[in-house]
């Protein structure tokens, strides 16, 4: 909306901003090239393969070439002696690349589900979060006190064992095995939605404090100006406080989105194979643990660059002069 | 005999044990501007305040066209459709843009469709010579700027009454003069205002009548030439004569 005036008008703070971009420019090809590996192994495993009947998780990436760098490098640090030793770790790395083809398309699959956790989870979340943020400040003495409760109940314990309490102490995953749809086809099975519930429950609770204190700094003569044009208080939230509450709160909601896509790995312990639990099956097969989970945290790093790079696109394109910090 | 358009009677507030108002009684008449003087903490605001309701009375009266204001039945967002409010901080939506400002009450309150909001916003946006700076939002705007859209947003609902709560001191005193204008032409339009105010400027050329509230009452109510030039009181010749003390030094 406001954008127009800042595109145009020649202000010396914009020229810094695409100088930026120019200096994070080897990232952004990094992670343009790893989204279009994600997607494309998406797209043939998901789609391509069922369709044209192909094996799925076929490697993009010959294996063959890495095997045979690696043998040259490594007859050549043989002749070097111990001056070689540099090169037969290069050589070691270079067979293990030659692995991690064969590894790399199932770790695919795991971002898949690590993203849809991730998502579902911030997105249930937040729509739990935010009537729980306006009961915060706006709400009743009881219903403040109910909503700190959940709050504090939530934040309070580790989110392992409230996984774990979903998990094995109710009957959740009966009820949801009972639910027509769950684990056909594309839609994952109980273990994922248990997962997906226990993360909602516990990002609500995080998601709602960081709301609350983006309402609570929204000037008060905001919400008066609206009762006195004859706003209901509650009119008067939803269409005064809360659009400039969430801007404000963006920049720590940002910071839950990324701790989400880390904490989603805990998913594994109650069987979904998501990207970490994916990496550690395959590493109690082939012992490359550290092989293996220095590859995975590069992949986590995607994910959560991304997501940063994501939230900065959505929060400039938001901005609005006079709410929140405007960046130059 | 006509009925007053607003008519305060007896009027009482206090906050806690200290008593703000003490029994004041006030009427307007259409088209009638009345500016509410006095020294700082007389009540002047929170009388203000309790004919929209955004303060609550302890007891008394207050009508407006012969409706019960403070009564438990009253719907408060119905009244506060008749009667708009200037504030001294401006208090504009910041994340609205001028004209969004002025069309969120037509659009939300009044339920009048987007295009006809946005017309009748830009018409009150070109009354307040505003209508350039539509698209701005509030923090590119100046202060006299800001408070006229704030009086832009209050005419859009069409109210009966509009409220000033000094609506020029919060302004560098370069800024005073355009808001003070839009204010007079008001006036002369012959919308019914109460105003919160010490322009001593906008008081002799706009107003009907000046009320002198000292220590939540009221000291002296007439029209400007008469309470000006002729004070009766002893309080209000004092406090006129330490506010002219004050604009000869400003």
């Amino acid at each position: 909306m406001s954008t127009a005036e800042s595109t145009t008008s020649p202000n010396p703070g914009l020229r810094d901003r695409v100088g930026t971009v120019f200096t994070v420019r080897p990232l952004t090809v990094g992670l343009a090239l790893f989204w279009v590996w994600v997607l494309a192994r998406w797209t043939t495993d998901f789609v391509l393969a069922g369709v044209f009947g192909l094996d799925r998780g076929t490697p993009f990436i010959p294996a063959a070439p890495f095997l045979t760098t690696a043998d040259t490098v490594g007859s050549l640090a043989a002749s070097l002696g111990a001056v070689g030793a540099p090169l037969v770790w290069f050589a070691e790395t270079l067979r293990f690349a030659a692995d991690a083809t064969a590894y790399l398309p199932a770790m695919a699959h795991g971002i898949w589900t690590t993203v849809l956790l991730t998502v579902f989870s911030v997105c249930f979340g937040f729509a739990l979060a935010l009537p729980l943020s306006v009961v915060r400040v706006y709400g009743g003495r009881w219903a403040r006190w109910l909503a700190l409760s959940y709050t504090e109940l939530i934040r309070g314990t580790p989110l392992l064992a409230q996984l774990f309490v979903l998990y094995f102490a109710t009957s959740l995953t009966q009820v949801l095995r009972g639910v027509p749809g769950i684990g056909v086809g594309f839609i994952p099975a109980q273990a994922f939605w248990v997962a997906v519930i226990s993360f909602t429950l516990n990002s609500a609770a995080y998601q709602s404090e960081y709301l609350r204190a983006s309402l609570e700094s929204v000037d008060g003569g905001q919400l008066t100006a609206a009762r006195a044009i004859g706003l209901s208080k509650l009119e008067g939230i939803r269409y005064v406080v809360v659009p400039q509450g969430l801007r404000l709160a963006l920049p720590s909601w940002t910071n839950e989105l990324v701790y989400l896509i880390k904490y989603s790995s805990l998913a594994s312990f109650i069987t979904v194979q998501e990207l970490y639990g994916r990496t550690s099956t395959i590493a109690n097969e082939t012992y490359q643990y550290t092989e293996l989970f220095v590859l995975v945290a590069i992949l986590y790093l995607a994910l959560v660059v991304s997501a940063s790079a994501l939230m900065d696109r959505v929060e400039s394109h938001t901005a609005t002069a006079g709410v929140g910090h405007t960046r130059q | 005999m006509t009925q007053p358009l607003l008519s305060i009677d007896d009027l009482h507030k206090s906050y806690g044990s200290e008593e703000v108002l003490e029994g004041v009684g006030l009427e307007m008449d259409q088209g009638d501007v009345t500016v509410l003087i006095g020294p700082s903490g007389s009540g002047k605001s929170t009388l203000l305040r309790c004919v929209n309701r955004l303060t609550e009375i302890n007891s008394g009266q207050i009508a407006l066209d012969g409706q019960d204001v403070t009564g438990a039945n009253t719907d408060v967002n119905e009244l506060r459709k008749q009667v708009g409010m200037v504030f001294q901080d401006f208090n504009l939506f910041a994340h609205l843009t001028a004209l969004e400002n002025v069309t969120l009450g037509p659009k939300k309150v009044l339920g009048m469709d987007a295009a006809d909001a946005e017309e009748a916003g830009r018409t009150h946006l070109e009354q307040v010579g505003l209508l350039e700076q539509a698209d701005s939002y509030p923090a590119e705007l100046s202060g006299g700027q800001k408070q006229r859209v704030g009086i832009a947003r209050a005419l859009a609902m069409d109210p009966e009454l509009l409220l000033f709560d000094e609506p020029t001191s919060a302004l560098d005193p370069e800024l005073v003069g355009e808001v003070v204008e839009v204010m007079r032409d008001l006036a002369a339009e012959g919308i019914t205002m109460l105003v919160v105010s010490h322009e001593m400027d906008f008081a002799r050329s706009a107003a009907s009548d000046i009320v002198f509230l000292d220590d939540g009452e009221i000291v002296e109510h007439g029209p400007p030439e008469q309470l000006f030039q002729n004070p009766t009181a002893e309080r209000t010749e004092q406090f006129l004569s330490r506010l002219h003390a004050h604009e000869e030094t400003a």
